[in-house]
């Protein structure tokens, strides 16, 4: 798996991308109007809803070992079905600062991908467990010295820094790399409130490293 | 606690990163559609400089803002075309 830093879409990866095209219907405008017009534009929005969620099962395949082009169709669909009725209950949130079917997509793209991984993960049994961590020894003489130091470092942090809660969490998420949405719905919690607990996690983790000298009080890290 | 186990080599930097300044998963989810037209508009824009710290320290988030991202460069579709996926 491609480290963290480099999987999100990062500004180089952009420098050839076009800029959006005019938006060519009013659509909140379109979708409140009872009547053909509304109509119509349902039936557009749930193409484009399709067209999204396609594209991102498409993107996620790999994940859906054995599974076929029907499956992922009705994949596709379900999603697809389930993110326009989200949307329209939070038509009035749309604000106007991006084109509406960028707004609009984001709702299929988190659908489908939050099942994709949900499917993926269907016959897989998670546990949370409060592990020890320790550097790995066998890996300390390829390893630079400073790099050896500092793994000894984060185990030694994680076993005093961290809640057993905290490093249930970011070892769930960050080592055995269990989809942040899966893990939510196997404990009965969301996504933001497990996010919140790993960056919680890292700040003390950070703040530990610092105290050691492993890290120096003026370096912003590796997310920057 | 139970153990010890490896910590593997990558998984020192993710536990480390620097997720500030702080965003929460629904914020982002929020800020998406805005944040791709910003970088899709001006590549090296310094605007909502919260998201990529986030996109980096979250992988769910980080793939489905690549997939707004590819999906709106992608362009639409003229209606009724037919084309209806980009897969």
């Amino acid at each position: 798996m491609m480290p963290a830093s480099q999987r999100g879409p990062g500004r180089a990866d952009l420098t050839a991308a076009p800029a959006p095209r005019a938006e060519p219907l009013d659509w909140p405008a379109a979708l409140v109007l009872p009547g053909t017009v509304q109509d119509e534009a349902v039936r557009r929005l749930h193409e484009l809803m399709v067209r999204a969620a396609r594209h991102q099962v498409w993107r996620m395949r790999d994940m859906l070992h054995g599974r076929g082009t029907d499956f992922f169709d009705d994949l596709a669909n379900g999603a697809a079905d389930e993110a326009l009725t989200v949307l329209l209950t939070k038509l009035d949130t749309f604000q106007g600062r991006s084109r509406f079917t960028t707004w609009a997509y984001k709702f299929a793209i988190l659908q489908a991908a939050t099942e994709v991984r949900r499917q993926a993960w269907a016959d897989r049994e998670v546990h949370l467990e409060d592990w020890e961590l320790s550097a790995d020894p066998a890996a300390s003489p390829e390893q630079e010295a400073e790099a050896a130091d500092l793994a000894a470092a984060v185990a030694v942090a994680m076993s005093t820094a961290l809640t057993p809660y905290q490093r249930e969490i970011a070892v769930a998420l960050v080592i055995d790399e269990v989809p942040i949405d899966v893990l939510a719905d196997r404990l009965g919690t969301t996504r933001g409130a497990l996010y919140k607990a790993l960056h919680q996690a890292r700040g003390r983790l950070r703040a530990s490293l610092r105290a050691s000298g492993h890290l120096p009080d003026d370096v912003a890290g590796g997310a920057r | 606690m139970t153990g010890p186990r490896r910590l593997p080599d990558q998984g020192v930097h993710d536990l480390i990163l620097d997720t500030e300044p702080w965003l929460s998963c629904e914020d982002c989810f929020a800020l998406m559609d805005v944040y791709v037209e910003t970088v899709l508009a001006d590549p090296h824009s310094r605007a909502m400089p919260e998201m990529p710290v986030h996109l980096a320290g979250c992988p769910a988030c980080a793939e489905e803002a690549q997939s707004l991202l590819d999906l709106v460069t992608a362009g639409e579709p003229e209606p009724d075309s037919g084309d209806e996926s980009t897969a």
